[in-house]
Formats: C-alpha cells, sequence, structure tokens
C-alpha cells in the first residue's frame, strides 16, 4: 500500500502544476493588476467610458492611438487602460512592488522598476512576448493618480522600449492618457 | 517488482544531487545578488531597478533592427549577453547607506572568481569600484560600484564584457551613465 502512494503522489502532483499552469494562462493579468491596486490602496479606477461621461475627449485620444501627430507605440486597437484620478494612494511602496512582481512574475518579465520616494511616484515595466509581438504592461501611481496600461507592440516599437525602457513606458502611458485639447 | 520499487526509492537521492549540481553551476554564474540592497528603497528619495535577464537580451537581439545604425550597434554589444541588472539609489541626506550594504555586493565578488580593477577612476567625484569575473582568459562577467555620500549604484553584466563595451552602452538599456574612466598606468618617472 506504502509503495503505490509515491506514484499516485506523483501524479497528482503533476495534474496540479498542469492545471494551475492552464488557470494562469487564462487568467487576465491586466484585470488582477487593476484589482490589486483597488485593494491595495482602497481605491477604484475609472474606465474609458467613465471618462467619456465627465466630459473629456476620448475622441481625441482615440484618434491619437489611431494615428495621431503624436509617436506611436501601441498597436492600434491593443490598448488597455485604468485610469485612477483624484484618490489617496496612501501605502507601503515597498510592500506593493512586492505584491504586484510576485502576482507577475509567472507571465510577465519585469523590465524596470523606478520608485521615487520624493514625489511619491512608481513606475512599473512589464513585458511578455506574445506570438511574434510583445505586450507591454505599465504601470504608475502617483501621489493621487495612477494608470494601468496594457498594449501590444512591434518589434520596431519593443526596440524603441528596449532601447529606453523608462522613456517609452512613459510614451506608452501618455499614449494611452492624454488627450487631445486641439 | 522489487526492482521498480529500488527505482522509486533512488528517486529521492538523484533529487538531492540534481539540486547540489544545480546549486553548483549558479555560483560559477556571475551573476550577483542585489537583493540585500532592497531595504534601502524604503530610504531613498529615487529607486531604479533594471532587469534585462537573458530572454530579454535575446528579445532584444531578435527586435533590433540591423538597417538603424544604432540598435544594429547595440545588438553587437548586448551579443553574447546573459543579463544586465542594474539596482540604484539616490538619497536626500547623507549617509543612508553603511558600509554593510556595501559589502554585502563586495562579498559576492571576491578572488578567484573575481578581480578588482585597479585603473579605474570615476569622472565624477564618485568612488568607484570595477570588478570583472574570468572564464579561462575572457571576460564572463563585470560589476561596477559607484557610491558617494547620497548615492549607491550598481551593475551586474554577465556575459562578454569590458568597460569599453560598458561605456558604449550607457545611456541604453536602462544602464545609467556611470562615468567610469581607464587611468593610463603610473610609469615610473611619475611615481617619483
Amino acid at each position: 500500500m506504502k509503495h503505490v502512494t509515491i506514484p499516485k503522489l506523483i501524479g497528482f502532483g503533476l495534474i496540479i502544476l498542469l492545471t494551475a499552469n492552464l488557470v494562469h494562462a487564462k487568467g487576465d493579468d491586466f484585470g488582477s493588476v487593476v484589482k490589486m491596486i483597488e485593494q491595495f490602496y482602497n481605491v477604484k479606477h475609472q474606465g474609458i467610458p467613465f471618462l467619456a461621461r465627465a466630459g473629456m475627449k476620448v475622441v481625441g485620444t482615440a484618434a491619437k492611438v489611431k494615428g495621431g501627430t503624436a509617436k506611436r507605440l501601441a498597436e492600434v486597437g491593443s490598448i488597455k487602460l485604468a485610469v485612477f484620478e483624484d484618490q489617496e494612494f496612501d501605502g507601503d511602496l515597498i510592500r506593493f512592488r512586492s505584491s504586484l512582481n510576485e502576482a507577475l512574475k509567472q507571465t510577465w518579465i519585469p523590465v524596470v522598476q523606478a520608485l521615487s520616494a520624493t514625489d511619491e511616484e512608481q513606475t512599473y515595466i512589464f513585458l511578455r512576448e506574445k506570438g511574434d509581438k510583445f505586450n507591454v504592461l505599465v504601470v504608475t501611481i502617483g501621489q493621487r493618480e495612477g494608470t494601468v496600461v496594457q498594449a501590444t507592440l512591434s518589434s520596431k516599437n519593443l526596440a524603441l522600449l528596449m532601447k529606453d525602457p523608462e522613456g517609452a513606458g512613459k510614451s506608452i502611458t501618455n499614449e494611452a492618457t492624454i488627450f487631445d485639447n486641439e | 517488482m522489487r526492482s521498480v520499487f529500488k527505482c522509486i526509492s533512488i528517486i529521492p537521492v538523484l533529487a538531492v544531487l540534481l539540486v547540489i549540481v544545480s546549486g553548483t553551476s549558479n555560483a560559477q554564474e556571475p551573476r550577483i545578488q542585489m537583493s540585500h540592497l532592497d531595504h534601502l528603497a524604503a530610504k531613498a528619495s529615487e529607486t531604479v531597478d533594471v532587469n534585462i535577464d537573458e530572454r530579454l537580451v535575446q528579445i532584444a537581439i531578435k527586435v533590433f533592427n540591423d538597417k538603424d545604425p544604432d540598435e544594429a550597434h547595440i545588438k553587437k554589444l548586448v551579443a553574447g549577453l546573459k543579463g544586465i541588472y542594474v539596482k540604484s539609489f539616490e538619497f536626500d541626506t547623507d549617509n543612508q547607506f553603511n558600509a554593510a550594504d556595501v559589502d554585502s555586493i563586495r562579498n559576492q565578488l571576491r578572488e578567484p572568481a573575481w578581480s578588482r580593477l585597479v585603473n579605474v577612476k570615476s569622472k565624477r567625484d564618485s568612488n568607484v569600484e570595477v570588478y570583472i569575473s574570468l572564464s579561462g582568459s575572457n571576460i564572463n562577467g563585470l560589476t561596477v560600484i559607484t557610491s558617494d555620500a547620497r548615492e549607491l549604484t550598481v551593475v551586474n553584466i554577465v556575459g562578454p564584457v569590458d568597460l569599453e563595451k560598458l561605456a558604449q552602452l550607457e545611456g541604453s538599456l536602462g544602464i545609467p551613465d556611470l562615468g567610469v574612466e581607464i587611468t593610463k598606468p603610473k610609469t615610473k618617472n611619475e611615481d617619483k
């Protein structure tokens, strides 16, 4: 009886590992990160429709994403965006960083993480391969606002991100959130 | 049937051996652990953590365009590298980190695996220490520690790299401007 349990255990272990990986692969990391921020900082995000109701120029953003005057990094239609506005981001920077890294470590590669205690600002850039393209996830949290942007990059634009990770990360966030006032 | 159970009983022994072997091969890799410095982020005014592991280096090589002179140049420089890791801290006040913090890095850079280069100095007014890891006669790793009263930066590059290459990579791939320069060895007359 004792001898039978070892292979069984190995079998169970393998099944658990495979199932865990499948569940993880199906998971929406963007949504998980947004939820994590909400729970950690006790804040609520606003999506684009809310901003539209607030009278902001979402059409301008779409125009920019579709090929406006600004340098376009993200692929058309690939942007997922969550915005946190005018809320208190009061919490331990270091603990938040650990939680975020822990949540994403299976599928995303952390490229750059920058914390500014002076400005109470945090920027995290993660990357993952998706076929012949790449997904970038940029999390930016300031004193009273935050953004989570996930976008698909072509190889060409990934090269820009690799050359200057911090600069390109900021460009992607700006691209997704700055509204045309023209 | 008995032999099957014998095989099963060997599995834990093999697993232990595998762990020991993989641990040994990691120890030879010139990748240093910088997590001891993470606690400084709580005191620092600015913290930057760059983590370009082998997967990202491969991705960079794949996406950099040979027709773009700048990208082609970086591609050539990073070919063969297995990782670029940077931790940088800036402080608003003096002495926020201590010798033990720097020693947590220095202790990993001991001979015979690592050799300290003596003919280097900082273009700025910082302390600079450069260590290389050799595999035979080839460099397979480089670590630079720059520090002053309000700043501590550690750069660890795994793979074939030298100071000249590092200088050319500064400003790309998250590598900061370290301001390291190679000094000429003193002649006998200068020593007098």
